[in-house]
């Protein structure tokens, strides 16, 4: 995990889309917003997900391994970068390969856009704009360190299973504390499609990943 | 190399695929092999490339020895870009993209369908390269002027460099002269008037456009905030300052010629000559090299075109139904990802907010209840 990132708590998030509008602001992708907040069970429960690029480093940013043109890059300090203008096509492979559904994709401009943890900012030690807004602390930017000074004893992961494959990452997820020796499972293999079960389809992979054996 | 040693691309095949043969198991993509292939592929174009000078100069006849080192750096030029194409086209996602766009260009099929969409693409996506208007008017109008004044450049140096074209006249120093391609005579001209202006002061307008674009390019990185933004100087500033150095310099060449009656004109011609044979060999490793790489947008594109007339139908998220893209392209993509062991390419059937929605259901339902 990189030393300062940032630690998303889904559970504290209260969808008042201020990452959204603060996003906008951000000087790499002015007037465009790279943060997704999505209401996961809409209808039946206010909760919300906000989510930025996890910039992963085991494997390293599959977004740019995918990508025909040598687009993205990866800096030193993990920061997985967008699209550079002069190289990108426009081929969308970054966009379904990436596997938390972050980048996003212009099919006019051919150009690919996500979020590069406002590189113009953090390259400064500025908070991402995200994390400077959010009210609730569903977005905290910092250190494990000063994470832990401001919420004593919470557990971070910064893995995630997606069927057989865990995925670690630079963007670090807050989990409860019973919760953090195994890898946040990231939805794959999907076990029910709209209310229905489809974990059948996958006589093997029933569950959330690998930490269907803890629970 | 271009990139600063800050960054890393993790594209390129040597890091991952490291000692063993690489993802999809063929010795021939270790990063050995790739590149032997590619010192192959930069030899062999070389060569090709000496031959042609050779030949096209009428065995060195019309060869001009005061533009021999514009010539050689061609020669390193055509290596250097071989060696690197080589380079670039092995690693999985741009082989497959690669292979699926010559297949979509060799299909007759295809071809009798639609025989115009390939000649639409190119001159859209290469020629006016509508795609940077839609990301800002201001930056197409730039590149517009940089693109067809290096094309310009590049039409006249290029085969004059190589003793391709001559000028030649029969009375020795004009007016009438004869332009001979190959040594065969295309054109004969009055240098005295507008044809013979525009045919001796081409590079003067090529000069002229470019230093135009190039201003612009540099102005927006010292003041666009967006362009700051990670900015690198051997990668974003150097080929700017290289066209302008390169256009101030030719230009002086012309004022020196008209106006101090050829004063300075050998320090200059060495100055121009120096920034022009570093510039040249600079293309292969920095941001030139995506003019070679940018027709790799119209292969793209044109298979996604193939594919879409093939199917008609648009492959859709498992989830909520939603378009994806063309079900050769997802098979194409899952391909890569199985090549680069990223084994979760079932995911790519799956639209990237429904990934995003299971994501956050499974840590609902997994991870923290009390999220609900």
């Amino acid at each position: 995990m990189m030393g300062r990132t940032i630690f998303i708590d889904p559970g504290r998030c209260i969808g008042c889309q201020a990452c959204v509008s603060a996003c906008r602001e951000c000087d790499s992708h002015r007037g465009k917003s790279m943060i997704h907040l999505d209401y996961t069970d809409e209808g039946h429960s206010v909760a919300s997900l906000p989510t930025v690029c996890m910039h992963c480093e085991d494997p390293v940013a599959p977004c740019a391994e995918v990508c025909p043109a040598d687009a993205i890059l990866v800096t030193a300090d993990g920061v997985v970068q967008q699209a550079d203008t002069t190289r990108c096509i426009g081929c969308a492979n970054c966009v379904n390969a990436c596997p938390f559904g972050v980048p996003k994709i212009d099919l006019q401009a051919k150009l690919q856009m996500k979020c590069n943890l406002c590189y113009d900012r953090t390259a400064y030690g500025l908070a991402p704009m995200c994390a400077t807004v959010c009210p609730t602390g569903a977005l905290f930017y910092g250190t494990l360190d000063e994470l832990r000074a401001e919420r004593p004893g919470v557990q971070v992961a910064d893995s995630f299973t997606f069927g057989d494959v865990v995925v670690q990452t630079g963007v670090a997820m807050v989990v409860p504390a019973d919760k953090v020796q195994w890898p946040v499972p990231g939805g794959l293999p999907v076990v029910e499609i709209n209310g229905v079960d489809v974990s059948g389809a996958n006589p093997n992979k029933g569950g959330g990943g690998r930490g269907e054996g803890v629970r | 190399m271009t990139e600063p040693p800050q960054t890393a691309e993790p594209t390129a095949p040597e890091p991952e695929a490291a000692p063993a043969p690489a993802a999809d198991g063929r010795a021939s993509q270790t990063p050995a092999a790739v590149r032997r292939r590619a010192v192959l592929a930069g030899a062999a174009v070389s060569v090709l490339l000496i031959l042609a000078i050779v030949l096209g100069s009428r065995l060195l006849r019309d060869f001009d020895s005061a533009l021999l080192p514009y010539a050689v750096a061609t020669v390193f030029l055509a290596f250097g870009v071989a060696y690197r194409y080589t380079v670039w086209i092995s690693a999985p996602g741009a082989r497959r993209l690669f292979r699926q766009g010559w297949r979509s260009f060799f299909s007759a099929d295809n071809f009798r369908k639609a025989p115009t969409a390939l000649p639409k693409m190119i001159a859209t996506y290469l020629g006016f390269q509508k795609f940077l208007g839609a990301r800002s008017h201001a930056r197409w109008a730039a590149h517009q002027l940089l693109f067809w004044g290096c094309i310009l450049a590049a039409l006249i140096t290029f085969p004059l460099t190589w003793g391709w074209f001559t000028f030649t006249s029969s009375t020795g120093d004009g007016p009438g002269y004869e332009m001979r391609i190959w040594g065969f005579k295309v054109l004969g001209f009055d240098s005295l008037n507008i044809l013979g202006w525009l045919m001796f002061h081409g590079l003067d307008i090529a000069a002229v456009l470019v230093i135009a674009g190039a201003s612009y390019f540099l102005w927006r990185r010292m003041k666009d905030r967006a362009a700051i933004t990670g900015q690198r100087f051997a990668y974003d500033l150097i080929p700017l300052i290289a066209l302008i150095v390169i256009s101030v310099t030719g230009l002086l060449l012309t004022f020196s010629s008209i106006f101090l009656h050829g004063g300075g004109y050998e320090f200059l011609a060495i100055l121009h000559m120096v920034s022009v044979v570093f510039t040249l060999i600079y293309i292969p490793f920095g941001k030139f090299f995506h003019i070679v790489q940018r027709p790799a947008a119209v292969g793209m594109q044109l298979f996604k075109y193939t594919s879409r007339r093939k199917d008609e139908e648009l492959q859709t998220c498992r989830r909520c139904h939603e378009p994806i893209d063309t079900p050769d392209y997802v098979e194409n993509l899952r391909g890569t990802m199985k090549d680069l062991k990223l084994d979760f390419d079932e995911w790519a059937e799956y639209c990237p907010r429904c990934k995003r929605v299971l994501r956050g259901n499974a840590y609902l339902t997994h991870v923290k209840k009390g999220f609900k």
